[in-house]
């Protein structure tokens, strides 16, 4: 149940490409087609100030990404204009009050030719690793030499796809045995491609990223993935959004648990579909786990939002939808529907009515004393 | 099966773009950011269209029922309950385990009572409509789960050994259906009680629920009382077989036996006309006689298909034991629905127990009760997975039905300020996930101040928790480094253990000792203990204070051989050598010997290096200014005459 929701006009000049909260849900970052980054803090009283904001790049930016805050306070963008960055904030003892901080440029990441489409830190365990993708069919991971100055930054791989991305993702699994891992998506059009989602791992002993698997089930274009967090389970859980949301479970044959990967061999891996909605009616733009992995969120093109969870028993359903009131889809909406239009950004809702079933238990008992003594037979 | 609520849209007032779409991001615990966002579709136009409207983001958190001040106040008191269960349940045994279990259902409900009614409280005197509502909304639910836990408490929790309920069903439903009592009380206050209109609603009210004595104080109360048929009827009431009363002396079969021949007589006067002059004293001995058509009558007076199930047991079969219930459930629903009574969640569940399917129970109550919250199936589901009535065996996600819930309600703590330590301890009894869910809630908490970072450190050692503790003081250090308070980084990486970093910070600070020549962060320092060998830089910064202190206080030649050494063993960053040569001045110029020819060699032969060095034009060469270079010809010449020194002291030394 949606128990409180609170807007805050973001000043963007253009659509916003991408929000993100940091580790620890307190900062925010967005981006956007006015080219500038906004860095947002949440304070005492839970509202949202802006307290950076910058013209990052020369083209739409299309992603921003927090790196863990034991690297200080950096985020990646990537963008249209074809580089992506990486920015540090920097915090003098005169501006410690934390109403503005600026940000510098460490490092501009030039190297591909084209429109950079996504870029994520890996994760913490791996060290300061960055992975962009571009729609130029290379995934590029770089590393930082060194982790007290950020300006440094190395093109350790090229990964060649073959394939246009559109986005990628790696894998957070902490297990020791597990090799690193990214999924990357493509946007190619052409459904004759094959499979539009590419699983690569990295092998020590090659120093190389191997492709370990293609998911040919995913035929159309793919605009986001996701891993969910693992915590040790046996499979890892990977959400796709394309024509529709698919859920999927890749499980390491063979060797798990018990001995890393030898040698050169290639991992081999159970995988198959564990869920595929298409309740969004037409494509899947975004996908987002819970810290948790236990709840799903996708963004589609009827202009809904819907959470996912799973049950006990491992069976995915819908369990709330989220309709926004922007100008093109209130033309859509029945006119039944009421849209609560506050004029002040704080506007805590009561649940809609009808929410529960239980008000259309009538077999029920009353609880209030007075509506009770007018019920009575006198 | 009840039904699954289902999901209804819930509208954001996101002001949005003409062609952007609503999207949405996780936060932390509950908490997600919609936007109007891009698509591929839109972004192909690549520059900025005109008349595009700001786009607004919109913070939305949901199943935050537990973060209000009543609620969070029901989350604090039952995680003792649970805590001193966990434990006992790790202690006891047997007989003596049930009895605790039984009390901490009780304490878990009397608790979730005691917020039922702070709520009911703030309803009536909430000013806000909405705000009411809610309070409302929240309120029903509880009160459900009230009835739902009581029922069960009986049937799964409070096992009695002979297997008979009666009594306890009779106190669920005297608690839970309060209408007649209060009736009573009415009528006992009004100046004449036989005449108050829903004179006999009370008493068939309280006679459902058994009330026997109640019944009878009422029935003294008519003008007519010393009637008869009254008398009579008194009689009845009063020889009514209590099992309350007998269960100690008898056995079942023995009191079934008494309750039958109590039957019988009461039969019996009803068919020889006792009652034909007072209707209302004849419908009451029907219900005594358990007469079908009478329940049927009473039903509104019930006014729930378990109350008519509870009173028909009542008179028609006291002894009925919990396999049998669900025999006698259906018909009383029906009686129910065919008069259109629809039958909700609730009621599902409700015969649910009855048909003892736990499962769905706990299924049914996770999709219709746990929208707000999952208190009630992780806490109930805790309890009936100790008193052994679920099966253990893990689910395909990797553990049981009772960890699953229990993570469940954990993770919904988590994004409150200071009900996710709450949260911390349900995950300490979780044995499959629990640890790795610390592990995510730590790293994902945010460090907002050192008392925080102070807590959550304490909690990560108490679990031996070694990386995370080490994430943490990680954290703190950069934290403390932007900031620029040198100090306070330096020890929370040491902490840490991390060499680069505190290799990079020690740097730091000799740099700033170099231009400034004023040690800070001095406490520290001075106070590192072993933790200096961490970096062989921090080393030399502490060995290199410790010289300046050996110096301050006159011991010369302590400090000559400790600087030294500093210098032999290559300790010092290159660029620093020449400070430390500065320092060595001074007590090369003294008028006593303190380093001796062997020392001063070595000193020349250091020299020599970093000359050799500054030649080769390497990095460090153009960190010298040329006035510093030209300090390098005057130690030389210090050098020299120092060693002729000392080979004069020496000689002197040797010949006396």
């Amino acid at each position: 149940m949606f128990s409180a929701s609170k807007t805050f006009p973001t000043a963007h000049e253009d659509l916003i490409h991408d929000v993100k909260y940091d580790f620890h849900g307190k900062r925010m970052a967005s981006c956007s087609s006015d080219h500038s980054v906004k860095i947002w803090d949440c304070d005492e009283e839970d509202q949202w100030n802006c307290t950076a904001a910058w013209k990052a790049h020369s083209g739409s930016v299309w992603r921003v990404t927090w790196c863990h805050p034991e690297f200080g306070q950096v985020i990646a963008t990537c963008s249209f204009d074809r580089t992506a960055a990486i920015w540090e904030e920097l915090l003098g003892e005169q501006s410690r009050e934390g109403k503005q901080s600026h940000w510098v440029r460490r490092t501009s990441l030039v190297d591909s030719r084209t429109s950079v489409t996504d870029v994520k830190f890996a994760p913490r365990h791996l060290g300061l690793l960055l992975a962009t993708c571009s729609a130029d069919c290379v995934v590029r991971i770089y590393e930082a030499h060194d982790v007290m100055n950020l300006s440094q930054w190395s093109l350790q791989h090229e990964i060649q796809c073959g394939l246009s991305c559109s986005c990628l993702a790696w894998n957070p699994s902490m297990f020791r045995f597990h090799l690193p891992m990214i999924a990357v998506g493509s946007d190619d059009p052409s459904s004759t491609a094959g499979g539009k989602v590419h699983i690569y791992e990295y092998s020590d002993a090659n120093r190389k990223w191997r492709k370990v698997e293609i998911i040919s089930m995913v035929t159309d274009s793919v605009h986001d993935l996701a891993f969910a967090p693992n915590f040790g389970k046996p499979y890892h859980t990977l959400a796709v959004a394309s024509k529709d949301l698919s859920l999927f479970s890749i499980k390491p044959i063979g060797n798990l648990g018990k001995e890393p990967v030898s040698g050169g061999a290639i991992s081999k891996f159970d995988m198959h579909r564990i869920a595929e909605f298409t309740e969004h009616d037409s494509k899947v733009w975004r996908v987002s786990w819970n810290v948790f992995g236990t709840v799903l969120c996708s963004s589609g093109d009827d202009g809904c939002v819907r959470l996912w969870k799973a049950n006990y028993m491992g069976s995915w359903k819908c369990i709330e939808v989220m309709r926004g009131n922007g100008k093109k889809s209130e033309q859509q909406l029945e006119p039944k529907t009421t849209v609560v239009t506050a004029s002040n950004n704080q506007n805590i809702r009561s649940p809609p009515p009808g929410i529960m079933n239980i008000k259309r238990n009538s077999g029920w008992p009353s609880f209030s004393t007075n509506a009770d003594k007018g019920k009575l037979y006198y | 099966m009840a039904t699954e609520r289902e999901s209804e849209t819930v509208h954001l007032n996101v002001e949005g773009c003409p062609d952007g779409k609503l999207q949405a991001i996780w936060g932390l615990g509950n908490q997600l950011f919609a936007f109007s966002g891009s698509t591929p579709n839109t972004r192909s136009k690549g520059r900025p269209a005109e008349n595009r409207a700001a786009s607004d983001i919109c913070d939305v958190r949901w199943n935050t029922e537990m973060h209000t001040s009543i609620t969070r106040k029901l989350v604090n008191e039952t995680h003792n309950v649970f805590v001193m269960l966990q434990g006992q349940v790790a202690s006891s045994t047997g007989s003596n385990l049930q009895s605790q279990m039984v009390m901490s259902s009780k304490q878990y409900r009397a608790i979730l009572k005691a917020c039922s009614m702070d709520l009911m409280h703030m309803a009536e005197t909430c000013e806000d409509e909405g705000e009411r509502e809610s309070f409302e909304d929240q309120i029903q639910i509880f009160e459900m789960i009230q009835l739902i836990w009581g029922f069960c408490q009986i049937l799964f929790i409070e096992v009695t050994p002979d297997g008979l309920l009666l009594n306890q069903l009779l106190d669920w439903i005297k608690w839970h259906f309060t209408d007649g009592k209060r009736l009573a009380v009415d009528i006992l206050h009004d100046e004449i009680p036989a005449e108050h209109p829903a004179y006999w609603e009370a008493i068939f009210r309280l006679l459902l629920q058994g009330e026997v004595d109640s019944v009878r104080k009422l029935l003294s109360l008519n003008t007519s009382n010393q009637n008869e048929a009254f008398l009579s009827v008194d009689e009845l009431l009063r020889k009514m077989p209590q099992w309350a009363h007998y269960h100690h002396a008898l056995s079942a079969a023995e009191f079934d036996m008494k309750w039958r021949h109590w039957r019988d007589e009461c039969q019996r006067r009803l068919e020889e006309g006792h009652y034909v002059a007072f209707p209302n004293l004849e419908t009451l001995v029907m219900v005594l006689c358990g007469d079908e058509n009478v329940f049927a009558e009473m039903k509104d007076m019930c006014g729930s298909w378990y109350h008519l199930l509870v009173s028909k047991m009542l008179y028609q079969n006291p002894t009925v034991r919990a396999p049998d219930l669900h025999h006698y459930a259906e018909a009383c629903m029906e009686e129910f629905t065919l008069s259109g009574t629809r039958m909700g969640e609730l009621d599902n569940i409700l015969l649910a127990a009855i048909q003892f399917d736990i499962h769905q129970v706990i299924k049914d109550s996770s999709a219709f009760l746990s929208t707000g919250s999952w208190w009630f199936v992780s806490h109930f589901t805790d309890l009936l997975h100790h008193c052994g009535q679920l099966d253990t065996q893990n689910l395909a996600y990797g553990s049981n039905l009772r960890e699953f819930l229990l993570l469940e309600y954990a993770s919904s703590l988590m994004s409150h300020k200071s009900l996710w330590q709450v949260g911390i301890d349900y995950l300490d009894y979780c044995s499959v996930f629990g640890r790795t869910y610390i592990t995510q809630f730590i790293n994902h908490m945010s460090l907002d101040n050192e008392k925080k970072a102070h807590k959550l450190l304490h909690i990560c050692e108490e679990r031996n928790m070694q990386e995370e503790v080490q994430t943490i003081c990680k954290v703190m250090g950069m934290k403390s480094l932007r900031r620029g308070k040198l100090g306070a980084a330096l020890s929370w990486f040491l902490r840490s253990r991390d060499v680069t970093a505190t290799s990079k910070l020690t740097e730091r600070l000799i740099m700033e000792y170099s231009k400034t020549g004023q040690f800070e962060y001095t406490d520290i320092l001075d106070n590192l203990g072993p933790a200096m060998f961490l970096s062989n830089r921090l080393t030399f910064l502490v060995k290199y204070r410790e010289f300046h202190k050996l110096y301050e206080s006159g011991e010369t030649n302590k400090a000559a051989s400790l600087l030294l050494s500093l210098l032999e063993a290559r300790l010092a960053p290159r660029t620093f050598w020449i400070t430390l040569f500065k320092d060595a001045t001074p007590l090369l110029e003294s008028k006593e010997v303190i380093f001796n020819s062997g020392q001063t060699y070595v000193l020349m032969h250091c020299l020599e290096e970093l000359r050799h060095e500054l030649d080769a034009k390497t990095d460090i060469s153009q960190k010298l200014t040329d006035m510093e270079k030209d300090k390098l010809d005057l130690l030389q010449l210090c050098l020299t005459r120092n060693l002729s020194k000392a080979i004069k002291a020496e000689g002197t030394v040797k010949t006396s």
